[in-house]
């Protein structure tokens, strides 16, 4: 997903340069100490993870690794990926300097929503996994598997929305009040 | 709201350390080290016609990419798709520099330019294409002896020349394509650890000098 030199107009490589200087401020004023070196070897591994790639579909493409970098850094994601991205256009011609801007948006943003995300997805997801294994069961009743799943799914909507907001409030709030339930000492970021 | 932080808690900062380390380690022996995510174009002359080929590192055909032609000043004489083995032909329209853009999907970009000392005679006479396509050998020999006499015989035993060479190129061509270095070597992989942990040390040292 590396953008070419070339293919973007000035507006859109100036935004994305733009939001990627914000993102990267926030990120290195995130970033205490004891974080660097999580944050440069997931920069490694990001840029490494590129190298490999996945001989489907039309195109060309490879492993990314931007989920697992915002779960694990938050919003140093931004730097970690500009650094990586960086290294990829000077010495792999993957993308280019000119397009790193928006290039590292594109990879960053997402992996930060992701961070935030997390907690609400499991909320989230854990009823619909949860409807989908009822529909399974209902299959032997002789109900349709279709039909039984988009009914069960359907009218649990607002319950995942619902829950996936309370799992991500509870989360937030057990962090600052007791890590240690989270199988952690303190809270750094 | 957040998710997973490993903390300052020594082991478990290093468990996560240790194992972001087997993943690089990992994913640099899976990586087939000459497969790079990166459109290539190669385009050779053959007589009048230029053959583009434009595929991805890794050996994998840019089908239908759109393929465009410029000369020096920037100016487009035509465009087309290339096929399924990634091939695109076309006839050379004007003696200059020749400038082939490839734009395969996803954003991928890359150009070859081909100079004006490589294109051949624009358009030999056709009558002796044909005549050198049927008999090469015994057409040169007749075409020798007569440029001894004649300036005219002298041009046209040039464009003989040309096609033949261009026929015996042809495979020579393709190899040097295959064989040209387009991926990433190991070298650039353990450079750019190594700038990254370059990095991490310069971050180290300003964040130690702010808190003494």
């Amino acid at each position: 997903m590396h953008i070419s030199e070339g293919v973007l107009s000035a507006p859109v490589l100036l935004t994305g340069a733009a939001l990627t200087a914000a993102g990267v401020a926030v990120g290195l004023k995130k970033m205490d100490s004891e974080r660097v070196p999580l944050v440069g070897v997931l920069s490694s591994a990001f840029f490494v993870a590129s190298l490999i790639h996945v001989p489907v579909g039309p195109s060309a493409v490879h492993l990314v690794l931007n989920g697992l970098l915002g779960l694990l850094l938050g919003w140093t994601a931004f730097p970690a990926i500009l650094v990586g991205l960086a290294l990829q256009a000077l010495l792999f011609q993957f993308g280019g300097l000119t397009t790193l801007g928006i290039n590292t948006f594109n990879m960053a943003m997402p992996a930060v929503c992701c961070y935030y995300l997390f907690a609400f997805g499991c909320g989230f997801l854990a009823i619909f996994l949860s409807a989908i294994l009822v529909a399974l069961s209902l299959i032997f009743t002789g109900e349709s598997f279709l039909a039984a799943a988009k009914v069960l799914v359907v009218a649990h909507l607002p319950v995942m929305f619902i829950e996936g907001i309370v799992s991500s409030f509870c989360l937030g709030f057990l962090k600052k009040v007791k890590p240690e339930t989270l199988g952690m000492t303190h809270a750094s970021v | 709201m957040q998710a997973f932080n490993p903390g300052p808690k020594p082991q478990a900062a290093q468990r996560v350390l240790a194992m972001a380390f087997a993943l690089i380690l990992v994913f640099m022996a899976l990586a087939p080290l000459a497969s790079a995510h990166k459109v290539n174009v190669f385009a050779w002359v053959e007589g009048d016609t230029v053959h583009v080929d434009g595929y991805f590192a890794g050996k994998k055909k840019a089908q239908d990419s759109l393929v465009e032609v410029f000369d020096s000043t920037g100016e487009k004489f035509l465009d087309g798709r290339t096929d399924q083995q990634g091939e695109f032909s076309f006839k050379i329209p004007k003696k200059t520099d020749l400038k082939i853009v490839l734009t395969a999907s996803m954003g991928h970009k890359n150009d070859f330019v081909i100079p004006l000392s490589e294109l051949g005679e624009v358009s030999p006479e056709p009558t002796v294409e044909s005549e050198v396509r049927t008999k090469p050998e015994a057409y040169e020999k007749k075409m020798v002896a007569a440029a001894a006499t004649s300036e005219v015989n002298l041009t046209r035993m040039e464009s003989i020349i040309d096609k033949a060479l261009d026929r015996k190129l042809t495979p020579l061509r393709k190899l040097i394509r295959e064989t040209r270095q387009e991926g990433v070597t190991l070298s650039e992989v353990i450079g750019g650890i190594g700038y990254i942990f370059g990095l991490m040390g310069v971050a180290l040292y300003f964040m130690s000098k702010k808190k003494s």
